[in-house]
């Protein structure tokens, strides 16, 4: 019985495709529970699903002009990013409606970039996810995406808490609380870029509210927030990879988002009440 | 290696820190208040810069060390006036100083309570760590906290948190939360405080402990406190009342020095 069990678990790693998609889904699942965090904290939860969703045209422009997809996919982001704090800023326009309209204009022009491209069936593991077909260089991406993200997290650590508690406070004391959200929606699409090979540019956004929206039921500080979080992620993103191995009817995208929504049910069911 | 790790990015913050000496946050203020703490001529402000003013042509002085009560009616302006000086609404016109200088952002001898903080819901914080914040006017970019561990504590103790220290701050009751507020300002090492009707929806006990830090234990800070409650007058040095647009000072007070100064 345990040497079945053994074999279920030792079998894939013999695969150097799914050792990397292991690692792949390490790096991201930290890097996505840490700022999801704050990302969840501070309700931010529609803005990192534009901004996530407006890397399908800056991959599919990227390809079609013959540059690096992370390139073009951070601008796509960040494009979003300034786009709606742009159009919010205008009179008479709420920032939810600003994102709304910047959301589906990135993705429609997506949409008609990749019908310019000929080919959706190219463009299914950029929706849906395609962690197996990792390669090396996407790995070193990812990596020293992880590595940014969480070295800006720990410096502006207190920055960003304190701005995301108690803005006005924040401003008297000089801490720049609109910098601060510029600062973080700037490490949401760069975290964003780099998870999209690993659920796709539909469920990113998964990765960033699941774990943390679990974390923030079980922890009492952001740090513990943080750490819960990203339990959650490694638990949901590994259990994920061997669901989709060995049950080819899941692809992997699928397979990580829902082993990751289960830590969140039983935090919700079991959670002592705060 | 986690202690290397620490040092590490403690380093790494300091020498990103000194790159940037000119960052308006955490500048070092020495607390020493001479003269007025608080000074207007001319002072003409509303709620927003573009809109109308609340009041017109104030001219006013308070001393250091001065307790000041500001009243008047609802949305007469006190809280403008409160905003103005924390450095949050740009006058319209005039002159205004406060503890010597122009009221700006970032400066941590000024502290200001709002009559309704807008705090985040639900943000996962414990009591020790929000008063621990005041202490982030002393901290640059990048830094962690790492002192003012004991100005916390005697903050907590002087308003009666101690045993709440650990709980979630979401979980503290009105008054529990002013106070907590009130310690920030404390640890902040703020001389001016600006405290906009703390009283409001506060039980006797949480009001107590209040005054007591406000008001018994020498002058140690300027303090200008909107309030409704005509029976408290008598505690201030000095009453400003803002009516139809026009502030006038009802009673005068003799400078004290900072006694931390």
């Amino acid at each position: 019985m345990t040497t079945a069990m053994l074999e279920l678990l030792l079998e894939p790693l013999s695969e150097p495709f799914f050792v990397r998609a292991l690692v792949a889904v390490a790096l991201g699942g930290v890097t996505c529970a840490c700022l999801g965090a704050y990302v969840v904290l501070r309700r931010m939860a529609f803005v990192s699903t534009a901004l996530t969703h407006s890397i399908l045209p800056g991959v599919v422009g990227a390809l079609l002009l013959g540059f690096s997809p992370y390139l073009g996919a951070l601008a796509a982001a960040l494009l979003t990013a300034g786009g709606a704090a742009w159009l919010a800023s205008r009179k008479g326009s709420s920032e939810d409606s600003a994102i709304g309209v910047m959301l589906s204009v990135m993705f429609a022009a997506g949409v008609a970039l990749m019908q310019q491209a000929n080919s959706w069936r190219d463009f299914a593991g950029l929706l849906f996810g395609s962690v197996v077909a990792v390669g090396a260089e996407d790995l070193a991406v990812i990596a020293a995406t992880a590595a940014g993200v969480l070295f800006g997290l720990r410096a502006l650590h207190k920055e960003l808490e304190l701005a995301s508690f108690d803005e006005e406070y924040a401003s008297l004391l000089g801490a720049r609380p609109a910098l601060m959200r510029m600062v973080l929606l700037a490490l949401v699409a760069l975290g964003a870029v780099s998870c999209v090979r690993l659920v796709g540019a539909l469920l990113t956004t998964a990765l960033f509210v699941i774990p943390a929206a679990t974390g923030v039921l079980l922890g009492r500080t952001v740090p513990q927030v943080m750490a819960w979080g990203v339990g959650c992620a490694l638990a949901g993103g590994v259990s994920g990879l061997y669901l989709s191995y060995h049950l080819p009817a899941v692809p992997s995208g699928a397979g990580i988002v829902l082993c990751c929504a289960l830590p969140y049910l039983l935090a919700r069911l079991f959670a002592p009440r705060r | 290696m986690s202690r290397f790790w620490t040092r590490f990015t403690r380093q790494l913050g300091d020498a990103v820190f000194a790159l940037l000496p000119t960052l308006p946050y955490a500048r070092p203020e020495k607390p020493v208040c001479a003269g007025d703490a608080v000074f207007a001529r001319g002072l003409t402000a509303g709620a927003r810069t573009d809109g109308p003013a609340a009041f017109r042509d104030a001219d006013f002085s308070i001393p250091c060390g001065c307790r000041t009560a500001l009243i008047g009616p609802n949305g007469s302006g006190k809280s403008t006036l409160l905003r103005v000086l924390a450095g949050l609404v740009p006058p319209q016109s005039g002159e205004v100083r406060v503890a010597g200088f122009a009221p700006a952002l970032g400066r941590s001898r000024v502290a200001y309570l709002a009559q309704r903080p807008q705090l985040t819901e639900g943000f996962p914080l414990i009591v020790r760590r929000l008063v621990q914040m005041g202490t982030y006017a002393h901290h640059g970019w990048f830094e962690e906290c790492r002192h003012g561990d004991e100005a916390v504590d005697q903050a907590l103790a002087r308003l009666g948190l101690t045993e709440l220290a650990d709980r979630p701050v979401h979980a503290l009751s009105g008054g529990q939360l002013q106070r907590a507020l009130l310690a920030r300002a404390f640890v902040q090492g703020a001389e001016v405080l600006l405290l906009d009707e703390p009283y409001a929806a506060l039980d006797a006990a949480s009001r107590e402990i209040i005054e007591r830090f406000l008001f018994e234990q020498g002058h140690a800070f300027t303090v200008m406190m909107a309030t409704h409650d005509p029976a408290d007058l008598a505690r201030f040095d000095r009453v400003l009342e803002i009516r139809a647009g026009a502030v006038t000072t009802r009673h005068a007070c003799a400078g004290h020095d900072h006694r931390h100064a």
